[in-house]
């Protein structure tokens, strides 16, 4: 028999007190401040199940291996983000060390809207976490099947776009449905490009949902496809905004419901997103997820005002839920003969466009998306893109990112894409993202100047 | 003149400081009774001093270790108001936890009632049990004392002689089972604490000794004896802390260093940063759990100079029990000290019989008695110096929620190694080699410990957290609310409040405070927004007499190293 000690969770507590996006602003220094009074009084820390870790930050290069900053990397970020995504990277190497058995970046800024390109910050985050370690897991350690499943209220469009057209990353976001909600998108024919179709699930769920129905999708729809996907690690976007208390959504999920969720998950990593019930919903529902991630009885957990049987939902409600689950499953089960709509593709490209809007900071963008097809690979991805930034002139700039697992023959295309844009007058700045060498690329076209990071 | 006496588990060891020189000093062994031990001590070094010239005596004892080690207290229930949150199951583990309805949040809001005829079966059950003395402590209590102290009346209605300590009293940290593990200790060794600290007191007057009497807690820093009768169990573990102060008496201010005691099969390590001995993050371990009780990071080590050396193989092992002297001492078995011996790096015991010590282990390994000591001192200096590797890089991970914090994270590396106790001083060159720092032996190494106790100050602190939308204020060591009067309450007005406290609360331990050195320890400010508009602040402001000594000694100041 084994005498191993049983592994722990790890928690990384980054509360950031001294960080706001504005004075009133959700996003305030406040946010966590009754979850930490709640996680210390209860002793959380000094549980044997527990290892808490002091958070370290992210490299500058961590994040351009998944964004493309407009212009730099270091005008779109504080150090905060750089701790959050740091937390993220820092956990996510301990699991696979072998060292815990699972972690709770319980931290602050946000990032699960923040998108490939960023021109500033949309739905409370600039720089996207989950995203950052993800991209880390598959430079440095190598590992190759990752499904993020998207728990906060609001539908993480950051997430899906910048996995989109990776078929080795599952996502799935449940969300109030977007007719009703920021940031309006996330419905059930989003289902990812002509090349990773169906990695991307999304899960509109109607207002007023309780724990019943949210448990009967993670049970009938989530469970058996991540069972079918396989994933070697499962990252949780753990947003606490469909409790019922939520001052933005409007979705009725108790801290039992977020226990049992993550019970049933099984995150390799928890990510804290959105919540702003900081009173009412954050002390209760960080207990749960940290409780249930360290296997722990978590029945005791529970918010002053509420009592079993408190919210039921209609029986026309229900159907809906369950009609969702039904037709999702369906586009699971036909995932790999999707065939590929003729008017998307122009050349060797399938492309779309996409305008996308940035409410904290009010950015109008306009962008081409266009991934070469290849037939031996992935296939590059191009992106050219415009932001309104309200002053000045728009900010324009070519995106090429090249996949880790690119065939040389994309590689040499994507490298010529990228000197030539250079020399045309038609961008600002242009990027090159080499994931295959692990080397990143920025260029000034209006000052002749480029720059580059590289792995460590 | 100034006294310290360390009553330690091996030796009871006393100074006299007369203008920061070490006049007299005794070391006697400390027998079954403390108090005796004690007395020794100071007779000895009082022998030949005029007693009416001792202004202070600081001792710093084992009294609360032994009572809780040796079990020596009378039964202790506890009534806990957990509430929601942690499953109850896992206070109820203990037999002597009793669970009662109430609850209280972090704002110190009511979100559940007392149950007064659950609590009256609870004391039924206590009383039936003919136990006597009862912790009360309630989650989130420091932030709203009234169910605790409605508990405590209800006691104290019924059964008016029992004894009834308040988890809010004991402390106000958020930490509700380190609280109710401090209430369980205090409640317990408060009576048998005090029946000491009277015979101690009646055994100075009986030698007309008129000196103001403190005693040494963990952090550091010493108590009034009359006002620690309150938190007895910060006394614990003051060993450690009064051979950290001696060092930092002893060593230039404001030096880096690593204390190292080596003993007879323990090593104890401690910290000294820029001048300051390193407080543990946690709080003390007492019975293997967590409590409130602040104290300096003290590591130890289970290697010292008798420990038992074995063959595992072809490795030496070092076990952590004792089974007598050294060989070279006369006794069973190697050890390290033998080592030593053979290598010159000790003139302890008999050159022959440490030759025949390694030999014993060298004899299987087919190597030379030389090797073999070298291997055996590499061995022990290594377990020390990656102990020391581990407080620091504890220390450096510790964790941060600011921004700032992180980006300043600590950073420090020492800079002397100082070896203090006496045992097995050859180790510490060796230690101090190993991790790149000067090695340092002060003068008065041996009793280091009681000059550490002479030197210590008294230390206090208060708490204060106010919530201007609730409108009131508590001092969390008082455990009183108060109505906040003035509309536009604010940070300066918090910390002033806290301030007075802290000079009302020394007062009434007889403690003189300058206004002009109160320490800020901690402070923290948060505007409470509730639909776009501030509805409140929260102030959380800790407040501290000055940590440190009253000065260095000898010729600690000017060491050349």
């Amino acid at each position: 028999m084994s005498k191993l000690l049983p592994k722990k969770t790890g928690l990384i507590f980054f509360p950031a007190f001294d960080w706001a996006i504005s004075p009133t602003h959700p996003e305030r220094e406040e946010r966590l401040l009754y979850t930490r009074d709640q996680i210390f009084e209860e002793g959380i820390m000094d549980l044997p199940q527990i290892e808490e870790y002091s958070p370290s930050l992210a490299l500058i290069h961590d994040l351009a291996r998944t964004h493309f900053c407009v212009p730099r990397v270091e005008d779109q970020i504080t150090e905060a983000h750089l701790i959050a995504a740091g937390a993220a990277i820092l956990l996510a190497d301990k699991i696979v060390q072998g060292e815990i058995k699972n972690g709770f970046a319980l931290v602050r800024p946000p990032g699960h809207h923040a998108m490939r390109v960023v021109h500033g910050n949309r739905g409370f985050c600039n720089i996207n976490n989950e995203a950052i370690m993800v991209e880390y897991l598959r430079a440095r350690h190598k590992i190759k099947r990752i499904a993020i499943i998207d728990t906060d209220v609001h539908h993480g469009d950051g997430t899906q776009d910048i996995f989109w057209h990776d078929p080795d990353v599952l996502f799935i976001s449940f969300h109030q449905d977007g007719r009703t909600l920021y940031p309006g998108t996330g419905f059930t024919y989003e289902l990812g490009g002509p090349r990773a179709y169906a990695r991307t699930i999304n899960i509109p769920l109607p207002p007023g949902t309780t724990d019943d129905s949210l448990l009967y999708v993670v049970d009938n729809l989530i469970l058996p496809v991540l069972a079918d996907f396989k994933p070697d690690f499962i990252v949780n976007s753990a947003g606490q905004d469909n409790h019922y208390t939520d001052p933005l959504g409007s979705m009725r999920i108790t801290a039992q419901g977020y226990a049992k969720l993550t019970e049933k998950l099984r995150p390799d990593l928890a990510v804290l997103e959105g919540g702003y019930a900081i009173e009412t919903a954050l002390p209760y529902v960080n207990m749960s997820i940290i409780l249930a991630l360290a296997g722990l009885d978590y029945s005791g957990v529970k918010e002053p005002d509420y009592s079993p049987g408190r919210f039921k939902e209609t029986p026309e409600h229900k159907d809906q839920v369950r009609r969702i689950v039904q037709e999702l499953r369906q586009r699971w089960e036909t995932r790999d003969n999707a065939p590929i709509e003729k008017r998307d593709v122009n050349g060797n490209y399938y492309q779309r466009k996409k305008h996308i809007f940035y409410d904290t900071d009010y950015i109008e963008e306009n962008q081409l998306e266009k991934l070469r097809l290849c037939d031996c690979c992935p296939g590059y991805l191009i992106i050219d893109t415009k932001a309104n930034l309200g002053f000045n002139r728009p900010a324009t700039a070519l995106c090429i990112s090249v996949p880790a697992a690119a065939c040389p023959k994309c590689r040499a295309e994507a490298g010529d894409v990228f000197q030539q844009s250079k020399k045309t007058s038609q961008y600002r700045n242009v990027y090159l993202q080499d994931k295959h060498s692990d080397t990143f690329y920025g260029y000034d076209c209006e000052k002749s100047r480029e720059w580059l990071t590289e792995g460590r | 003149m100034y006294v310290g006496v360390d009553v330690g588990g091996t030796y009871t060891d006393a100074v006299l400081l007369k203008n920061n020189r070490v006049r007299a000093m005794a070391k006697i062994p400390t027998r079954e009774n403390l108090l005796s031990s004690l007395l020794e001590s100071i007779d000895t070094i009082l022998k030949d001093a005029d007693k009416k010239e001792i202004k202070r005596i600081v001792f710093s004892t084992t009294i609360i270790t032994n009572m809780i080690a040796g079990h020596k207290y009378d039964q202790v229930e506890l009534l806990l108001i957990p509430g929601p949150g942690l499953t109850h199951d896992y206070y109820k583990i203990k037999p002597y936890v009793h669970i009662i309805s109430g609850a209280v949040d972090y704002r110190g809001r009511v979100t559940a009632r007392l149950d007064k005829q659950e609590i009256d079966a609870a004391l039924s059950k206590i009383a039936a049990g003919g136990c006597n003395k009862v912790g009360v402590i309630g989650k989130f209590s420091p932030r709203n004392t009234s169910q605790e102290k409605r508990v405590e009346a209800i006691i104290k209605e019924k059964y008016p002689d029992w004894q009834v300590e308040l988890g809010s009293r004991v402390g106000g940290k958020l930490n509700f089972p380190r609280r109710a593990e401090t209430t369980y200790l205090t409640c317990a060794t408060r009576q048998p604490y005090r029946a000491f600290l009277d015979s101690v007191q009646q055994a100075l007057a009986e030698r007309e000794i008129n000196a103001d009497v403190f005693i040494l807690k963990a952090d550091g820093g010493t108590l009034p004896l009359k006002g620690s009768e309150e938190l007895p169990v910060e006394t614990i573990f003051s060993g450690p802390a009064a051979s950290t102060l001696g060092v930092q008496a002893l060593t230039p201010p404001g030096e880096t260093s690593v204390v190292v005691d080596i003993g007879g099969t323990t090593t104890d390590l401690a910290l000294i940063l820029s001048g300051k001995p390193l407080l543990s993050a946690k709080g003390a371990r007492v019975r293997d759990q967590l409590t409130l009780v602040r104290a300096l990071a003290v590591k130890s080590v289970p290697v010292g100079g008798d420990s038992v050396l074995e063959l595992d193989g072809n490795k030496i092992i070092i076990r952590s029990e004792r089974q007598g002297q050294a060989y070279c001492l006369g006794g069973p078995v190697p050890t390290p000290t033998d080592a030593l011996r053979v290598l010159g790096l000790t003139s302890l015991g008999d050159q022959d019989r440490a030759a025949e010590a390694m030999g014993i282990l060298g004899k299987a390994l087919g190597r030379e008695i030389k090797d073999i000591a070298a291997r055996v001192i590499d061995q022990v200096v290594e377990n020390i110096s990656a102990e020391i590797e581990k407080m620091f890089w504890e220390w450096e991970q510790e964790p941060a929620y600011r921004v700032w914090e992180v980006l300043h994270k600590h950073k420090e590396k020492p800079r002397l190694v100082v070896g203090v106790g006496g045992g097995a001083a050859g180790f510490v060159n060796k230690v101090a080699d190993r991790l790149g720092c000067s090695p340092y032996i002060p003068q008065y190494a041996a009793v280091a410990n009681a000059i550490g106790a002479a030197v210590a100050r008294p230390t206090m602190q208060v708490s204060l957290r106010a919530d201007t939308e609730q409108g009131y204020y508590i001092i969390q060591e008082e455990g009183q609310q108060e109505k906040i009067k003035d509309r536009n309450f604010n940070e300066r007005m918090a910390l002033d409040l806290a301030k007075e406290s802290l000079i009302k609360r020394a007062a009434k331990y007889g403690l003189e405070v300058d206004p002009d050195e109160i320490e800020v320890a901690s402070q923290e400010v948060f505007n409470m927004i509730r639909d776009w508009h501030t509805s409140g602040r929260l102030f959380d402001v800790t407040v501290q007499t000055p940590r440190g000594i009253t000065g260095r000694v000898g010729d600690g100041g000017d060491i050349d190293v």
